[in-house]
């Protein structure tokens, strides 16, 4: 099996005087994110905290992906097996890697010269500079399990975790629920234009820009975003991008309720024949629409809240989907797991859609979104343990 | 010479100082902690804030979100965070159309829908939710939209009949038209009894004719009359051949829908105020306008198109109290909000507090931080106690109102009353005291509790002002009083029952664990309270029967009176705080909620001098209570971060100073 790569290969770690360099190396799975390269970027990133000869780290993926995600095969596997614990262990251990990155003292450049799925933007966004390329796509509303066993287009997001409700939140206006509803696909320019990357590099230039950055021997934000402004070009946002209607996205989005949200989309949809919107409304019509509603909870919660609270709550969240309490929905979409086990088959309706229980919007009440921002009543589960930061920055602060 | 040489040496230093880093980073400067660091939430932050806004809690922290992502709502980064909060340094004009602006975009986005078309508690209590959440934004942005849903939106839904219904409240609720209400003129506030504006009709035409006959008749602090409102409704002396019927209310235009002021309108500005700059008070003069007879809202009292004046309602006095019930809609709603502001300052205050430090008591040792002083928790705790008190009065008022009836009409008027004055006062008091805790950054416009003084002082007055509306809770006191006394019955609602029990006995020793009883906390109230009111039987009869007036009398009895509406009120209070408590099963919940119904009941004890003045604690009594209010601020203390973060405010409506004050004011950020 391909986990057997011992912990050293699945993160590759060079430096030079004050820089370090980590490089997800399992570029098979599209270097999606296994147990042991949690464990060994957390390990990596305590050491450099306290050592006073690393000033700037930088994060990055072999191969065509920067990171598409976590890879949850285990805990799909633990699921099935009726231990859903061993799963939450696993959400923890990432979780709290992303708060160690979220908070941390230094900084941070991640080069997401490829995919970044889920978990590749919650080891990415969350640190201080983001550089996106013409080959950077970016899906941050979607479960890694989804894109790592290639399931069909429609990719049926469960909600936005690795504390995306922290950042999908801070977008602009309400371009955040309409990337985490809708699960929209972004390119490096637009994730430049949102916000989601802080620089635009072209491919041909990340060697020169890495070179550049080796040199570094200063931890000021300033002088690293100086040196990767060298580097940096204006990206041409492609014409039918949907950041283009900033004003409707803004319209439709800030509804207060998904069914409202559709149908703001649809009265639109009837003015102006946007492919964008007619996706969006196709996105929200095929997605499980228990998602939809917690994820747009978690958006509207983590708007208000630090990222500490937004991955507390969003653990809970995980928990709750684990346990499959409510809905089990999100076990339909990690069925191709299940079948490649040779488990029971997924279940698509004729149209080849997932058959999502509840089956409709109006279906889910506010009692069973409630339940998935609740604790959970078992024994062996606790809310995730946060580790104390010293110099925890006022964004990173949780309040309610 | 000499100070060359220094001055040289000082140079040399600058030039060849080889490492300028090391200079700039002492460790002796200050960093700031942040106070969640080092405080411990003891209880689930999230149920208490259940709690403490009782209701649409999701649609509040959508209308938030709505506020804090639009540019319309002036956001502003300092240091890391960004803060939302109107510019205050615009001209009162553009602080007008910002208010209108701010109105459309939340119009577009759904947030009023239903505010008038829907019916029932549910649809109202969300409205009042929404509405308090604008308020934390701004005063302005809230009253701008009370004026137009609750004053005009409300007039037309109380006193109008089903042609005003269906003519006016859906256009209103889409801003097709804009409302105001013309009640208070120059010369006539409380007092609505005495305008002067004057509307005759004349049969031949079918018309009213509406007038202001003198200067002081001129229609002042009218809400949205200056700019922007198309329509109002205009109180006004209703004169029948040659009879006057008493005030009633008419709908009148005022401007065409291109904002030209209509023929026979003179409007002027009532210009800058202390606060509420982005509301367009205005007064308004009618010239003989005519307006078609349908626009008498005419639920109460009637004119046929021949000019005979018809009313169910034969009382003057009563057709009067009917017209005033949408006023108590305006009472509930300052009682609340009020509530809102004080938890602001106190929020930004007691974050300040626990993150800023002032002297050291040691040598050489750290300075103690502000809060950790016991006299710093006097000043803010007790006001955090008295405002989770008030959260539980401002939502039994609330539920009392949505779930009204003819029957309890009187108990809110009366309720209503007493709880605005109290819970304005409150508020006016906190943010005073919360201003000076933080120091010179009170003064700050951007930290919001200086400010917030300016823009709030005006809930003191308005809807009644407050020394009136306490008087008139007594007079209603009293009123009751009487009554059971002549029909030789038991004394039943308004929470007076307990007059009919035996006199409540105080315990000469009273021990901490006595004071912290709901048991002897609501015997010490209902003791001054029974007192108070038999007091102020006795001095109104005592001064009637020396040949005064009743009215006479009761004017004089005013200290008796002003106390009395205190008790009341005080009483009344303790009450929602003992029942909300009695909702919450036993846990930590519950024992900081008894925490603070003590702190806030021994500091009523404490403060009101009324206790000492007649008795009802002997000195030895005070000092107890003296003692464990003090006792009680260093129990509450180590929750106090968790007290604040329980109202649910989200970090963008506080000011810098309730976070990191550094990093927002470091050079940085200057540029």
């Amino acid at each position: 099996m391909a986990s057997a790569q011992s912990q050293e290969d699945q993160v590759l770690e060079e430096e030079t005087s004050f820089v370090r360099i980590l490089t997800l190396n399992r570029p098979r799975q599209l270097n999606a994110l296994s147990a042991q390269m949690i464990s060994r970027l957390l390990e990596l990133f305590q050491r450099y905290e306290t050592d006073s000869n690393v000033k700037l780290l930088i994060l990055k993926g072999k191969g065509r992906a920067f990171c598409a995600g976590g890879d949850v095969a285990a805990v799909v596997r633990g699921i099935n097996e009726g231990d859903w614990i061993s799963g939450a262990k696993f959400f923890s251990k990432e979780f709290i890697l992303n708060y160690l990155m979220a908070t941390y003292t230094k900084p941070q450049v991640s080069i997401l010269n490829g995919i970044v799925m889920g978990g590749g933007a919650g080891v990415s966004i969350h640190g201080r500079f983001r550089v996106a390329t013409e080959n950077s796509v970016c899906n941050t509303a979607l479960f890694l399990v989804i894109k790592v066993f290639a399931m069909p287009e429609t990719a049926l997001g469960l909600f936005p975790d690795i504390g995306a409700s922290y950042f999908l939140s801070r977008l602009p206006g309400f371009f955040g629920e309409y990337v985490g509803l809708t699960g929209a696909r972004l390119d490096g320019a637009e994730m430049r234009a949102c916000g989601l990357a802080t620089h635009f590099v072209p491919s041909s230039r990340l060697a020169l820009l890495e070179e550049a950055l080796y040199k570094v021997n200063s931890s000021d934000p300033a002088v690293i975003s100086a040196v990767i402004d060298k580097f940096s070009l204006e990206p041409y946002l492609k014409d039918h991008s949907a950041y283009h209607w900033m004003d409707v996205i803004d319209k439709c989005f800030s509804r207060r309720t998904v069914e409202e949200i559709l149908s703001a989309l649809e009265s639109e949809s009837t003015n102006r024949a946007d492919a964008w919107i007619s996706d969006a409304i196709q996105s929200l019509k095929k997605a499980s629409p228990t998602s939809l509603k917690i994820s747009l909870r978690s958006i509207r919660e983590g708007r208000l809240q630090g990222v500490g609270q937004c991955l507390i709550r969003e653990y809970r969240m995980v928990c709750h989907v684990m346990m499959g309490e409510v809905s089990k929905d999100f076990f339909e979409v990690c069925n191709p797991f299940k079948c490649a086990h040779g488990c029971r088959a997924i279940l698509l309706d004729k149209d080849k859609n997932p058959k999502w229980k509840p089956s409709k919007l109006e279906l889910v009440n506010d009692n069973m979104v409630d339940q998935y921002f609740s604790k959970i009543n078992d024994d062996r589960w606790e809310d995730i343990k946060l580790p104390a930061r010293s110099n925890l920055p006022a964004t990173a602060i949780a309040k309610l | 010479m000499d100070r060359a040489i220094h001055r040289t040496i000082i140079i040399k230093n600058h030039l060849l100082q080889p490492n300028s880093d090391q200079i700039l980073t002492t460790n002796a400067c200050l960093s700031y902690s942040p106070p969640e660091l080092n405080e411990v939430y003891d209880f689930d932050l999230k149920e208490m804030r259940k709690l403490l806004d009782g209701h649409n809690l999701q649609e509040q922290d959508w209308l938030f979100n709505l506020m804090v992502q639009s540019k319309l709502f002036n956001p502003r980064k300092r240091g890391e965070k960004v803060y939302v909060a109107p510019d205050y340094n615009q001209t009162m004009e553009q602080q007008r159309e910002m208010t209108m602006k701010r109105i459309s975009y939340l119009l577009e986005r759904g947030v009023f829908e239903g505010w008038l078309t829907a019916k029932g508690a549910e649809a109202e209590l969300r409205k009042l939710a929404l509405l308090e959440v604008t308020g934390i934004f701004d005063h302005s942005l809230a009253i701008k939209i009370g004026v137009h849903f609750f004053l005009w939106g409300g007039a037309i839904q109380f006193f109008g009949t089903q042609r005003h219904h269906e003519k006016w409240l859906r256009d209103t609720e889409n801003y097709v038209v804009l409302g105001c209400f013309a009640m208070t003129e120059l010369g006539h506030g409380s007092n609505v009894r005495g305008i002067e504006t004057v509307t005759t009709y004349d049969a031949n035409t079918g018309e009213f004719i509406i007038n202001t006959p003198c200067e002081s008749a001129q229609k002042y602090w009218i809400g949205g009359a200056a700019n922007h409102a198309t329509h109002t409704i205009v109180f006004s002396q209703l004169e029948i051949n040659g009879k006057n019927q008493g005030v009633h209310a008419f709908i009148c235009q005022i401007r065409d829908a291109a904002g030209n002021i209509c023929p026979n309108i003179r409007i002027a500005d009532c210009g800058h105020k202390i606060g509420l700059n982005g509301v367009d008070n205005g007064r308004i003069w009618f010239d003989n306008v005519r307006i078609p007879r349908e626009n008498l809202l005419n639920s109460v009292a009637d004119v046929s198109p021949d000019g005979q004046y018809l009313s169910s309602i034969k009382d003057p006095d009563q057709r009067f109290a009917a017209f005033m019930a949408p006023l108590t809609s305006g009472r509930v709603i300052i009682a609340g909000s009020s509530v809102y502001k004080a938890k602001i300052g106190l929020a930004i205050a007691i974050r300040y507090s626990l993150s800023r430090r002032a002297f050291s008591i040691t040598p050489n040792g750290p300075e103690v931080l502000l809060l950790d002083y016991p006299s710093h928790q006097r000043r803010l705790l007790p006001l955090l106690a008295k405002s989770y008190a008030a959260s539980c009065a401002a939502n039994y008022l609330k539920m009392m109102y949505v779930n009204r009836t003819p029957q309890s009409n009187k108990t809110i008027h009366v309720v209503s009353s007493a709880f605005k004055a109290i819970l304005t006062w409150h508020n006016m008091r906190t943010l005073q005291e919360c201003r000076e805790a933080c120091g010179g950054q009170g003064l700050k416009t951007e930290n919001r509790v200086g400010h917030l003084k300016g823009e709030f002082d005006v809930q003191l007055t308005f809807e009644g002002d407050n020394n009136v509306l306490m008087q008139q809770v007594s007079k209603a006191l009293l009123a009751e009083y009487l009554a059971a006394q002549k029909r030789n019955r038991p004394l039943q609602g308004l929470g007076l029952e307990h007059m009919n029990k035996p006199c409540p006995v105080i315990p000469s020793q009273l021990t901490s664990s006595i004071l912290r009883t709901t048991q002897f906390q609501m015997d010490a109230f209902c003791l001054r309270e029974r007192d108070l009111l038999s007091r102020f039987v006795m001095k109104v009869s005592q001064h009637q029967a020396e040949g005064q007036s009743k009215d006479y009398a009761l004017m004089l009895s005013y200290q008796l009176a002003e106390d009395l509406g205190r008790a009341f009120s005080d009483r009344a209070m303790l009450q929602t705080f003992i029942d909300t408590e009695a909702t919450i099963s036993s846990g930590s919940l519950k024992n900081v909620l008894g925490l603070l119904r003590s702190l806030y009941a021994l500091t009523c004890l404490e403060e009101d001098a009324a206790f000492l003045r007649y008795g009802y604690l002997s000195t030895d009594n005070a000092s107890a209570v003296r003692n464990e209010v003090q006792k009680l601020c260093s129990e509450i203390r180590p929750h106090a971060l968790a007290l604040v973060s329980s109202f649910g405010i989200p970090d963008a409506f506080l000011g810098p100073i309730a976070f990191d004050w550094i990093d927002a004011n470091a050079w940085s950020s200057v540029q």
